[in-house]
């Protein structure tokens, strides 16, 4: 293998670190202005909530000298924010911040462990269909089975999938994430990531970006050099037929698999940012779910970060 | 192609419907319980497809449902071609820092995934359908955006927009005439179905979990949702039906669109 | 040539079709084609586009992979270490309809004739038989240095299965093609390299296997003006210093005419003319085929630009290969037909006959 090419690594590293912090103040901006524009004086609940004392609770705005102009505002809650103080939730009076760490590694596990699942199930389905171009037979029913499996709302499947596991295996999927039950831990944490990873209404877009990469790449002239030396062909494909395709659709599905992860969560009961998020949005609980929707973003920023590092680490023509 | 054909037969099924439900011309009150005849199988005295565990008809509540999403999807649908298409131009046929802006932009609308920056908004303000659907047509401009955009990248390569300078049109000619409607109707239509089928997918996602359509009102979200503890105790189909009349209308508009594009690419001779 | 010393390459007979958009026909890209390259020698394979001579060259690789690909003929292969027929059997899986010797439904069971084709060249692929393109920037994998794809090829095919000999045999070879500063082009990529450098790199690849064969498809097309000019010196160093044998496919008469020991005129699928390259190729010779003869009128040369001389072009249109004419391919934009033979030209396609030793044509007109 060609050396991993550390110094275009790093640079990358740092030209995506700041292009990402660029585009979340753009997302804080975002938020900010939601709701700035709501109605009632959301703001000052806010700002309210992220100052701790009592009499600070008491008419702030002005013992503070805050800014009344909106940039003004904006700075003054995104300091709070970067210094890590998201504010305290309107229902439970706690704050957000600490509460969020929680959930949101609870939302990585599933997220990650969905993306699993749904490369698992895609990846050979698309390597197949792609290599056996001509024997149809078999390809057909695979994708449409793709579509369909895309299309099914995630929620009724979350259904299907509990009542089998209740009625055939006698177990109840429903997750109290308690680690003291043994032995069956793993399947409260299998299902709802299962669920997800095949819900999430990917699958056939995946299979069809990852297909049409493979059979686009197997036509190069290079491959064709490599059959010719006898080489493997496979390990001249698939860099740009498998792990890039690979690492750029799912760098891209992250935000739809954060979605469906909220309704997974809600089913269920997983305690993540996405059943926190619908919870909040209920009770109206909006510095909750403005800390959720920063930390969700970041999740996509981080995913695109990577994304790119990879890319600069297998192609010498992204790099400068 | 079959994909078009029953994608086709879909999107008439639904505007159908939802002609037919905005006239109320249902077999049976949506909301009238009967609980003589609770659970009801398909094809059982008259109820089409049965009945719900309040012995409603499912047949028309699933036709009600449609008005939930249908005008609310079609609204979400025209601001994202139209957003999309006066992005996609300006950053295609002019580039340079305007194309700079708008790729900040695209990626900045595509870091939020869309069902929290709905609950967002629902949180801020209320959950309004028509609010959530402005949101979720902004949140589809950047797809149709970046798709207009490579077309117009893709004309310019071929030297076809150059031609046109040459030959003296105006510029407001070409973009109109030449590139949006001769080179681009074909990728709208599809943006417009794909469109509409994730519209669909988050209007029932949305009402499953509370925040559209309520009760007793009908949207398939809610019908799923209602009929969850049924399911769980073996009555699958009050929860069936509408997850199945979901999964088959957005199977028919994603068929749809993918059927339209493979299509097109034929044309093409990929 | 003696006939107790066996050809290294015979190709007899080959025929690949493709199916037309329609199925219903097909494309006859190489239509009976025959031809030898003997031990130390060059053979070039000339012709315009859609001659069918890389489809040639490619379906002696086995790298067809378009349907339904070769369907008949024997490639008999005959080197110091192997000797062996690469279509050997492959007739099992291919069944043929012909009617007036003109064939009308191929029925291939596809997946079979790859296996055991794949099985038939799996160990001279790179190792006896070793092929270069054209375009060689995109023939060279954009991700892996140039130098690993070398040792790759060295690795697999030669004793050398240490990476630090494999390295140093891969600079050796990157001398032999005069790559400069081969130790340092041994890390770059080829994105980083100009086309005759990649041209020379794709050389080195293919010559330091040891093959006993060398392919060439059009080696030159797509390089500058004056690099083809530098690599066809350089193949012809290199032919002398190895001795290796080479099928070299160009449309270019004079790459052909520089480094060819014998020469095979193509068109439309099938060989028109084949001889000794001085013989074909020399301008004053009268025994010609007319596409031949055409070819060559249509040069630019130096006495040509000195007598003002008109560049004649030959008439008509590139034959269609789907709808071949009964008669001979190359009637329609034959300027030599006389009034005796056209009966004969219009209705009957000419064999491949000999008209001196060493010398075959196929035409009526001998």
């Amino acid at each position: 293998m060609s050396a991993i090419p550390l110094k275009a690594m790093i640079l990358t590293l740092l030209k995506e670190l700041g292009l990402a912090f660029l585009l979340l103040m753009g997302v804080s901006f975002v938020v900010f202005i939601i709701l700035y524009a709501a109605p009632g004086d959301q703001f000052s609940v806010l700002l309210e909530g992220q100052l701790p004392t009592a009499e600070a609770r008491a008419g702030i705005r002005e013992a503070l000298g805050v800014a009344t102009s909106w940039y003004g505002q904006y700075f003054s809650w995104l300091m709070s924010v970067l210094g890590g103080n998201f504010g305290t939730s309107i229902r439970t009076g706690l704050p957000v911040a600490g509460e969020l760490l929680n959930v949101s590694l609870n939302t990585l596990y599933l997220t990650l462990g969905s993306m699993a699942v749904t490369l698992f199930v895609a990846v050979p389905i698309a390597l197949y269909t792609s290599v056996r171009g001509h024997s149809v037979v078999i390809g057909w029913p695979l994708t449409m089975l793709g579509y369909v499996v895309s299309a099914l709302p995630v929620f009724w499947l979350a259904y299907i999938a509990i009542y089998i596991s209740i009625h055939s295996f006698d177990f109840f999927p429903l997750a109290s994430m308690s680690r003291s039950a043994e032995g069956n831990n793993w399947l409260y944490t299998f299902i709802p990531v299962l669920v997800l990873g095949l819900g999430s209404g990917t699958i056939s877009e995946v299979i069809r970006n990852l297909r049409e990469e493979m059979s686009r790449v197997m036509n190069e002239d290079y491959v064709r050099t490599a059959r010719a030396k006898g080489a493997s062909v496979w390990k001249h494909a698939f860099k740009e037929g498998l792990l890039i395709p690979v690492t750029e659709i799912i760098a891209s599905k992250i935000p739809f698999i954060l979605g469906g992860a909220v309704i997974v969560e809600q089913v269920f009961n997983w305690p993540g940012m996405g059943r926190m998020a619908w919870q909040a949005a209920q009770d109206r609980d909006f510095p909750v779910i403005m800390g959720i929707a920063l930390v969700a973003a970041t999740f996509v920023r981080m995913g695109s970060l990577l994304q790119r590092m990879v890319c600069t680490a297998v192609n010498p023509q992204s790099r400068d | 192609m079959l994909y078009v054909a029953y994608g086709l037969f879909i999107v008439t099924l639904v505007l159908v419907s939802y002609v037919l439900g905005a006239f109320d011309l249902l077999p049976y009150d949506p909301q009238q319980i009967n609980m003589e005849l609770m659970m009801a199988p398909p094809a059982s005295e008259g109820h089409v497809f049965g009945t719900d565990f309040m012995g409603r008809d499912i047949q028309s509540r699933l036709i009600m449902g449609i008005q939930a999403y249908f005008l609310p999807g079609l609204l979400a649908i025209s601001i994202s071609l139209t957003g999309g298409i006066i992005l996609g131009v300006l950053s295609g046929y002019w580039g340079g820092r305007i194309e700079t802006v708008i790729t900040y932009l695209n990626n900045l609308v595509d870091s939020f995934p869309r069902l929290v920056l709905i609950l967002l908004v629902i949180a801020a303000f209320k959950p309004d359908i028509y609010y959530i659907m402005v949101v979720m047509g902004i949140t589809g401009v950047p797809t149709v955006a970046t798709a207009i955009a490579n077309k117009i990248r893709f004309l310019i390569q071929k030297s076809f927009i150059e031609a046109a300078i040459a030959l003296g049109l105006r510029t407001q000619t070409i973009i109109l005439k030449h590139i949006l409607w001769y080179n681009c109707r074909a990728l709208l239509i599809i943006q417009a179905t794909l469109g509409m089928g994730e519209a669909i997918l988050l209007e029932t996602s949305l009402s499953y979990l509370g925040f559209g359509v309520q009760e007793p009102v009908p949207s398939w979200g809610n019908m799923v949702q209602s009929g969850a503890n049924y399911f769980l105790q073996g009555n699958f189909w009050p929860s069936t039906a509408p997850a199945l009349a979901i999964l088959l209308t957005i199977l028919g508009f994603n068929l749809l669109g993918d059927g339209l594009n493979n299509i097109l690419e034929d044309r093409r001779g990929k | 040539m003696s006939q107790l010393i066996r050809p290294l390459l015979k190709i007899e007979n080959l025929r690949t079709y493709f199916y037309a958009r329609s199925k219903q026909s097909f494309v006859r890209a190489v239509d009976g084609v025959s031809l030898e390259v003997g031990q130390r020698e060059t053979v070039g394979v000339v012709g315009e586009s859609g001659s069918g001579k890389s489809i040639a060259a490619m379906s002696v690789m086995g790298l067809i992979s378009a349907g339904p690909g070769v369907i008949g003929g024997q490639i008999y292969f005959s080197s110091p270490r192997v000797q062996r027929n690469l279509l050997d059997g492959l007739g099992n899986y291919v069944k043929i309809k012909e009617e007036n010797s003109r064939v009308m439904e191929v029925r291939k069971d596809r997946a079979g004739w790859q296996k055991a084709s794949d099985k038939l060249m799996g160990d001279l692929r790179g190792r006896e038989i070793a092929m270069i393109f054209q375009n060689p920037r995109a023939s060279l994998n954009p991700f892996i240095t140039i130098g690993e794809q070398i040792t790759e090829s060295i690795r697999l095919h030669t004793g050398l299965k240490s990476v630090k000999e494999a390295k140093e045999r891969a600079i050796y070879w990157l001398e032999q093609v005069k790559i400069d500063s081969p130790r340092l082009r041994f890390n770059a990529y080829p994105s980083a390299m100009s086309g005759g450098m990649c041209q020379r790199a794709m050389i080195a690849m293919a010559l330091s296997s040891e093959p006993a064969l060398l392919i060439a498809d059009e080696p030159t097309t797509g390089l500058d003006a004056t690099i083809q000019s530098k690599i066809v010196d350089l193949i012809e160093e290199l032919k002398s210093e190895t001795g290796i044998s080479t099928l070299l496919i160009s449309h270019d008469i004079s790459v052909i005419s520089r480094l060819s020991d014998r020469v095979a005129v193509m068109y439309g699928g099938a060989v028109v003319e084949y001889g000794p390259s001085k013989l074909l190729l020399d301008m004053g010779e009268a025994t010609k085929h007319p596409y031949t003869a055409a070819l060559l009128a249509s040069v630019p040369s130096e006495q040509k630009i000195r007598d003002r001389a008109n560049l004649q072009t030959i008439e008509g249109d590139v034959l269609d290969t789907i709808n071949v004419p009964s008669g001979c391919r190359f009637y329609a934009r034959c300027n030599k037909v006389t009034p005796e033979i056209k009966e004969k030209c219009i209705s009957q396609h000419p064999e491949l006959r000999e008209v001196s030793p060493g010398h075959q044509m196929r035409c009526w007109r001998y």
